[in-house]
């Protein structure tokens, strides 16, 4: 391949991958929650360690491990079991619901493994609930996808580090 | 208002008998201030489990009330639990959650101490103090006391509590249900959920003692939708249980099993295989009224301590102002559990308590619209009712069984709230010990 056909690869990947993430958003933004876990694999992992402070040689520990305790740790049934908690009316949370804006940036390519390709992203959300309720949360995303003919790329691995040790919003009610 | 009639102040707030409290004490600043002196710094609290600590100098930084402390594994094993706070301008010494350190060295000036508390240095000493500070005497500030029961670690500001024993009195015996139901006890798992509830701290610890009322209309989405607590009610027994007051504010709710086909039948469905294989052990341990008819759910240890046994979770409610709170979750299994099932604890309690818990989520907005509901002028004059069984608590326990500890009520009853706002008020009211009835 000629070096001005990598580089229209990456730039098609980059730009379809993108896109996928803005349509993501919007469907969690807009509430269509089912559509969202459409966008998940069979086989995901969605994950969210817990980050903390160290100091020291501890430096580049922070985060918690797999078989250790963490904010999210799902895979497809329990998304969807989440989903079908959201759409009972008495996810007392989330009723009536919060208005999100996912804001999805510095998407980044990374490395092809087989079928699947890294993508690192970062987030900025905010969240409005009630009257004055108000969060925002700030993280990276470091998924795998998959390219499928339907929904473009589909969620096998997702793993989500927030920035906050110790959590100023009320609960982790949303999706990332 | 407060002061009228021959009741103390604070047990006019709390009128037990009528099972009403006055709300002033969700959002009133200045009970808060007084929380923190007479209630935060005169109980024992609790700081982390022994597991935490597996090595020499490993240590945790965590709270006792507003104040944040380090608890230290010193050379030859002992622990101890100090104010992370220097003794010069009182910076903290410690910015670290937890690890593993000799010396903690206060970034403003470098004062450094031992993880013993010692201050073993004072950059200047000798050209700026002129060797005059005494070093001996400027020390980390250490708890009055600190002790462990099977590996929960607690500790007091309060150099005249009543020994941890006498403090959890029948609570700790109940308490073996989780710490002793095994060979080798439990353990935490690495990590900790951390997150702020704008929620008076009573809120949970309330939630936690006795609500077993708020099940089905706070978490019926859940339980709808896969995560559910607990088997569903079986015709006949299903919420038959207990809601236990062990005394000083602490108490839990269990279900009842006749026998050990009904301790399967209640066990969640992904645990059962493990439930069988663990029950002829901890029956053997712990005899048949905590070895099998008691299925403890829910439990608040005074003042601020919650667990939820089925799940694995133990958790702390810090208080962070009148109108504040930080939830602190951790995740326990047994010492001796098979790695397939810490993981099927750890998912199943991560999924349903904490953070992004599917109960969790739904009880947090309740604590925070309680607690602004207690704002109003005209709202907060209204009595919040815990009548609930008032008159029908049980009056022979040992007629139930003869092991039986404390006083009981049935599984829906507020006994546990009455006794842990009865505890509130006692604590709040003067300088009396904190198990009424003994001397300081």
């Amino acid at each position: 391949m000629s070096l001005d056909a990598i580089a229209r690869s990456e730039m098609e990947t980059w730009f379809s991958v993108s896109q996928f993430y803005s349509r993501e958003a919007r469907y969690l933004d807009e509430l269509e929650f089912d559509k969202w876990v459409g966008l998940m694999a069979e086989d995901v992992r969605y994950w969210m360690p817990i980050v903390s402070n160290k100091i020291g040689r501890d430096v580049g520990s922070e985060l918690t491990v797999r078989g250790e305790l963490a904010h999210f740790e799902d895979n497809h049934e329990s998304l969807s079991n989440r989903v079908r908690r959201l759409a009972t009316g008495r996810a007392w949370a989330e009723t009536p619901p919060g208005r999100t804006n996912h804001l999805i940036s510095n998407v980044e390519i990374g490395e092809v493994e087989g079928d699947l390709v890294n993508v690192r992203s970062q987030f900025l959300i905010y969240r409005s609930h009630l009257e004055t309720d108000q969060e925002i949360f700030s993280g990276t995303r470091l998924d795998k996808l998959r390219p499928d003919a339907i929904t473009g790329w589909k969620i096998v691995d997702r793993t989500i580090i927030l920035d906050h040790a110790v959590l100023t919003q009320k609960s982790l009610g949303i999706f990332f | 208002m407060l002061d009228q009639g021959k009741s103390s102040h604070f047990d006019h707030l709390v009128a037990l008998e009528k099972g009403e409290i006055n709300r002033a004490i969700f959002s009133d600043p200045d009970i808060y201030q007084r929380e923190l002196k007479q209630i935060f710094a005169r109980c024992w609290l609790f700081l982390g489990h022994r597991s935490q600590l597996p090595n020499e100098n490993d240590f945790i930084a965590t709270y006792m009330g507003e104040d944040p402390v380090i608890v230290t594994r010193q050379p030859g094993g002992k622990i101890g639990a100090f104010l992370n706070m220097c003794r010069h301008r009182g910076n903290r010494v410690c910015r670290a959650d937890s690890g593993n350190q000799r010396t903690f060295t206060c970034p403003f000036h470098g004062w450094t101490y031992g993880n013993n508390g010692e201050l073993k240095v004072v950059p200047g000493h000798t050209q700026v103090y002129h060797e005059e500070l005494d070093m001996e005497a400027h020390g980390l500030i250490p708890v009055a006391r600190i002790d462990d029961y099977k590996g929960m670690i607690f500790a007091t500001f309060d150099k005249n509590a009543p020994a941890l024993d006498e403090y959890l009195g029948d609570m700790a015996w109940y308490l073996d249900m989780a710490l002793d139901r095994r060979e080798g006890g439990i353990e935490f798992l690495p990590g900790v959920h951390k997150w702020r509830i704008k929620c008076n701290w009573k809120f949970p610890v309330d939630n936690f003692a006795g609500d077993s009322y708020h099940g089905p209309v706070s978490h019926g989405s859940a339980w709808e939708s896969g995560f559910e607590g607990m088997p569903r009610r079986k015709k006949g027994y299903g919420y038959e249980g207990f809601q236990i007051n062990a005394g000083n504010g602490h108490g839990f709710g269990a279900r009842w099993a006749e026998n050990e086909k009904q301790v399967y039948e209640m066990a969640l469905p992904e645990f059962l295989d493990y439930e069988k294989a663990r029950f002829p052990e901890t029956r053997a341990r712990l005899g048949d009224l905590r070895g099998m008819h008691l299925s403890p759910m829910h439990c608040s240890i005074f003042p601020n301590f919650s667990m939820l046994w089925q799940s694995g979770n133990m958790r702390v409610w810090h208080p962070r102002g009148v109108g504040e709170t930080e939830g602190w979750s951790w995740c326990f299994v047994d010492q001796k559990a098979s790695p397939e099932h810490r993981d099927l604890v750890r998912i199943h309690d991560l999924q349903r308590h904490g953070t992004s818990g599917t109960w969790e989520q739904d009880d947090v907005d309740n604590w925070v619209q309680s607690t602004m509901s207690s704002r109003g002028y005209v709202g907060r004059q209204v009595m919040q009712n815990l009548s609930m069984g008032i008159n029908h608590e049980i009056e022979d326990p040992k007629s139930i069984h003869p092991d039986m500890r404390g006083r009981i009520a049935g599984f829906q009853n507020e006994i546990n709230q009455r006794s842990l706002y009865g505890q509130w008020a006692h604590m709040m009211d003067g300088n009396g010990p904190a198990v009424p009835g003994t001397n300081a």
